[in-house]
């Protein structure tokens, strides 16, 4: 097993042992919330003790702790995540068109604003002292600072009332009822409505790349081996090139661990612009101790931000060859 | 035509606070094929003048006035395009710190192809076998073409980037300090290499260093900076030889000498000068013994001396022959000759077998299966004795355990094995609960004086932190505080006490931080390389620093080093090591004089020669020491040692192996004795050592 494998299956280890705890907290936290589903049913006089013991032996609540626990371990961890208590329908089936509706509109703008913004932030701090630094760095600051619902809200009203250049709410137009994915999103219709949360996501997201951008190559700047690049020849941009790729690590972090933390939406986003995304829905579910919905959406954010983190200890090893990848200090 | 003239060169920075006038008025030139050296102390404008020509200046630097004319073009006055084709092709650099000179993610036989097509339009399988080619003439294997900075030792980078220097065979060659910061056997090696390289190429070099023995070895011309003036130039053999100028003759002086080992080193008082006005006066004035009034009218002009290759800028050329004589006596440079030797007190520490071991991490299976552990023996049974008001030096190259002996006598580390004794008391009395006790008697001052101090505390709380944490003195704090500093030599002490670290000169702060140490009245000081950053006068200034502090405060003082020729000024007993273990113990006069074991005498003869004419014969030493984890059976230094012989490799010779009085080496082969006709056979014999202590050097060496 070559040191690489082995740190590989390390890694892949830590990332398990620390699903299963996610896994547990999750479960543990859900049962110690007063109240149960079926509360407000109960309360309202809609169900009979008879009913409410019928539904709770249907769901397995009836069952000791352990038991239900077991259980729920054995199907989360093939992916069987159930029945929705208050949909009544598979929990998968409520979440996956959710899921898919945050991914779409947040992946490409957080890509988008990771390259972007990082290659401007290495401009600028390559250009230390410019106009362009300045301005780049108050602006990414301001939007970053500002809630997203208000930077959501003041696009909304400028670009959606006052100029009428987009709509202002949902993923397509209320009249339109696409089948399937690719109905769905491949029309002007979705571009539509999807240009404005697109931008405001972007813009959202950029501060933290600018700045770590320009930090990195600032930080290079003043390095030994810039100035052996500088005599050697090579132009202005293929030095900046150089810093750039020095100060990769700290961005490629930040972008594995956003990338992991956007499966859990942007929920305020999500409400401003009538997104029907993953945050929002649970939300909702919580609210409703929706066990099942909770657990399982719950669960694939775990699993993301894990799994991200997994990435991007495996790129670093491949972006730094100083990393040492056997865990303990270089020799 | 000369290869590079430069006229009247004037380079300035500007800084938040006012002009600072780094290069004023040097010129200089260098012929086809001329190794010209820059010497000059930081601060001096060497570097600065190396970045003018390379155009590799700093954005708020600028060259103000004069010429820089390579082959008769004019370099200052090239667009940043037509600078970009000078560079490499015709002009290369060798930079300071190979360590950091170097881009970590990328290989280095990457790098070394980006200079080759970033100027010539090559395949990358043609610049491919060009970087072999250049890894196999600096010596390095060809196929690590492909590995990156840091799997290279810090020689083997500098080989790297000496490769890439040559890759487009420039006809200047810039090496600003090459081998600062190697030890001397790779810094040896480094330069044996560029010498026979350039001599293949029959490129010019321009080398930058503060080291004169190194000028005075490669260099066929060389002029001598400070205060961003040339006070002195021409050709080496006169300059060196027969210094006209008094701040040439307080460098030379200040370089110290393995031979002239019981003779304390003349430094140059004082520090650079303030470099914020163009220089009125002359700039060495302030610190120069034979200054007179006409000094402090005007800074002199190059003077040329008739008949042969030199120049000095000094008022009193005519007098240089006197001056030279007075400018090796001490007093002359105000330092009062305080040469006493001081009788050395009781013994202060012992150490026996002293052993520090590293695990070496392992799998979860390699442990399940019960295998033992790998150790790393940075420290490897190493017996000492250090009294009151002796200085012992430790000296080897880096990777030999030197550092982490330092800081395992310190107790920072937990010794793994052997005995500790301090002041009478064994290892287990300080563990068990008087730890606190031990650290205010024992203080040890790092390397790195740049970093070693907090950068957020003034002098004051600086030096009164150990104060209060040992609560000593406390209610005259301010007094202690005073007068530490000014035992260190940083007077008028008041004038320091609210300084933070980066308003004071290098020197300065390596005095802070001995003040640091020297606060709590220690009986023990450790000193791990306190001079390796330092300039030469201000190194000297350190050294008899702490020479007068062991001979007047009756404490004992631990040096560690690799630079021999310091140690060899400082202290009164040497240990050499190399993998751990303490292969020469003894006097620091019968060590340099004749040293024992073949190690020790490849270190002592890896020391450049300040003198010109003298012609050293380099003791090569083949690879690097071995893998500590897996070391050779036998004596540990045999796979390098010239006279290695079967026996060497079977069993590891004792420290006590050769002794004469109190020097002891642990080799079967001394040097300066003249080997029996089969010394195999005869290994036993009283040629070799007395049989009695054969004994392997981590047994009771230490108790006679």
């Amino acid at each position: 097993m070559s040191e690489f494998q082995r740190f590989l299956a390390k890694r892949l280890a830590i990332s398990i042992v620390l699903t299963l705890v996610a896994v547990s907290v999750i479960f543990v936290v859900l049962r110690l919330l007063p109240g149960s589903p079926f509360e407000s049913l109960v309360t309202a006089g809609n169900l009979s003790q008879q009913q409410i013991t019928e539904i709770r032996a249907m769901y397995g609540l009836d069952q000791p702790m352990w038991r239900q626990y077991l259980s729920y371990l054995q199907s989360i961890l093939l992916f069987q995540f159930g029945y929705s208590i208050l949909r009544s329908q598979p929990v998968w089936g409520v979440l996956a068109p959710r899921l898919v509706n945050t991914l779409i509109l947040l992946v490409p703008a957080l890509v988008t604003t990771a390259v972007l913004s990082s290659l401007l932030g290495m401009y600028v701090g390559w250009n230390r002292g410019s106009k362009l630094e300045k301005l780049s760095i108050i602006t990414t600051t301001f939007l970053r600072s500002t809630p997203v619902f208000i930077t959501g809200i003041l696009f909304v009203i400028v670009f959606a009332y006052n100029l009428e250049l987009v709509p202002a709410f949902g993923m397509r137009s209320i009249s339109a009822s696409p089948e399937g994915y690719v109905e769905t999103f491949a029309s002007l219709d979705f571009l539509h409505h999807y240009i404005l949360p697109f931008t405001v996501s972007v813009l959202y997201y950029s501060g933290d790349f600018l700045l770590l951008a320009r930090n990195g190559v600032v930080e290079k700047r003043g390095s030994e081996f810039l100035k052996l690049h500088r005599a050697k020849g090579l132009s202005e941009m293929q030095q900046l090139a150089r810093a750039g790729r020095n100060s990769m690590l700290p961005i490629l972090t930040y972008f594995a661990l956003r990338l992991g933390m956007i499966f859990q939406g942007l929920i305020l986003l999500e409400v401003v612009f009538g997104w029907p995304g993953i945050g929002r829905e649970l939300v909702l579910a919580i609210q409703q101790q929706d066990y099942p919905l909770v657990q399982a959406a719950v669960f694939i954010m775990a699993l993301a931000v894990i799994v991200a983190n997994l990435v991007a200890d495996v790129l670093y090893a491949y972006f730094d060859p100083t990393v040492s990848t056997s865990g303990g200090g270089a020799a | 035509m000369s290869l590079l003239d430069i006229t009247d060169l004037t380079v300035t920075y500007s800084t938040d606070s006012g002009t600072v006038h780094a290069v004023n008025d040097v010129s200089f030139s260098i012929d086809e094929g001329v190794n010209y050296g820059l010497a000059g102390e930081s601060g001096s404008g060497k570097s600065t003048l190396a970045e003018a020509v390379l155009g590799l200046l700093p954005s708020n630097g600028s060259v103000e006035s004069g010429s820089i004319e390579f082959q008769g073009r004019d370099l200052t006055g090239l667009s940043e395009r037509e600078r970009r084709d000078v560079l490499w092709e015709d002009i290369a650099y060798i930079p300071q710190s190979a360590m950091d000179s170097l881009d970590p993610v990328m290989s280095t036989g990457a790098q070394i192809r980006q200079a080759i097509q970033t100027h010539r339009n090559v395949t990358d399988d043609k610049a491919r076998s060009r970087v072999r080619e250049l890894f196999e003439i600096v010596g390095l294997d060809p196929d690590r073409i492909d590995d990156y900075p840091h799997e290279f030792s810090g020689g083997m980078r500098q080989r790297v980037t000496i490769a890439m220097a040559l890759a487009l065979e420039p006809d200047l060659i810039i090496a600003d300090e090459p081998t600062t910061g190697l030890d001397v056997i790779v810094q040896d090696k480094i330069i044996d290499k560029i010498l026979e390289i350039q001599d293949r190429m029959d490129s010019s070099l321009l080398l930058i260093t503060h080291e004169i023995g190194v000028i005075a070895e490669t260099c066929d011309e060389l002029s001598i900076l400070y205060g961003g003036k040339a006070m002195e130039q021409g050709s080496v053999d006169n300059v060196l030889v027969n210094p006209t100028n008094p701040y040439t003759m307080g460098l030379k002086n200040s370089f110290p000498e393995i031979e002239e080992g019981d003779q304390d080193p003349v430094s140059i008082p004082g520090s650079p000068p303030n470099l914020s006005e163009a220089p009125g006066a002359c700039v060495f004035k302030d610190r120069c013994p034979f200054a007179t009034e006409e000094c402090e009218a005007s800074h002199p002009d190059l003077v040329d001396l008739p008949n042969r290759n030199h120049r000095s800028a000094c008022h009193h050329v005519t007098k240089a022959a006197q001056m030279r004589r007075d400018a090796t006596d001490p007093e002359t440079w105000g330092i009062p000759d305080s040469h006493d030797e001081s009788d050395r007190g009781e013994v202060l520490l012992e150490t026996d077998g002293l052993e520090k071991y590293y695990e070496q991490s392992q799998s979860l299976l390699e442990q399940l299966r019960g295998n033992d552990p790998n150790y790393v023996r940075a420290v490897d049974g190493v017996s000492l004795r250090v009294r009151r008001s002796e200085i012992l030096g430790i000296a080897g190259e880096s990777g030999c355990g030197k550092s982490t002996l330092g800081e395992t006598i310190a107790l920072l580390k937990q010794p793994t094995g052997g005995e500790f004794v301090f002041d009478g008391e064994p290892y287990e009395h300080y563990v068990d609960g008087n730890m606190r006790e031990f650290r205010r008697k024992v203080q040890i001052i790092f390397q790195d004086p740049f970093d070693s101090l907090n950068p957020r505390q003034t002098v004051r709380q600086l030096v009164g932190e150990p104060l209060t944490i040992h609560d000593y003195r406390t209610d005259e704090r301010e007094r202690a505080i005073i007068e530490t500093l000014e035992k260190v030599g940083l007077t008028p002490a008041r004038k320091f006490l609210d300084q933070y670290p980066h308003q004071l000169s290098g020197g300065q702060r390596q005095r802070v931080a001995v003040a640091k140490a020297l606060v709590l009245d220690p009986d023990f000081l450790i000193c791990d390389e306190p001079a390796s950053m330092l300039d030469v006068s201000l190194k000297v200034n350190l050294l008899n620093l702490l020479r007068e502090l062991a001979d007047t405060e009756d404490i004992g003082i631990v040096y560690i080093s690799h630079d021999l020729a310091s140690l060899v000024q400082v202290s009164d007993r040497l240990a050499i090591m190399y993998l751990g273990r303490v292969i020469e113990e003894g006097d620091v006069e019968s060590i340099a004089a004749e040293p024992k074991h073949p190690y020790t005498t490849s270190l002592l003869a890896a020391a450049p020669e300040k003198d010109p004419t003298v012609d050293r014969d380099r003791v090569l030493l083949d690879g690097e020491p071995p893998n500590p984890v897996d070391l050779p059976s036998g004596c540990v230094f045999a796979p390098r040692c010239p006279k290695a012989e079967d026996a060497c490799r079977e069993n590891e010779p004792g420290l006590d192996t050769v002794r004469d009085g109190e020097h002891r080496a642990a080799c079967y082969f001394p040097d300066g004795e003249i080997p029996a006709d089969d010394p195999a056979d005869d290994r036993s014999g009283s040629a070799y050592g007395n049989p009695e202590f054969s004994s392997p050097a981590s047994g009771d060496s230490a108790s006679d």
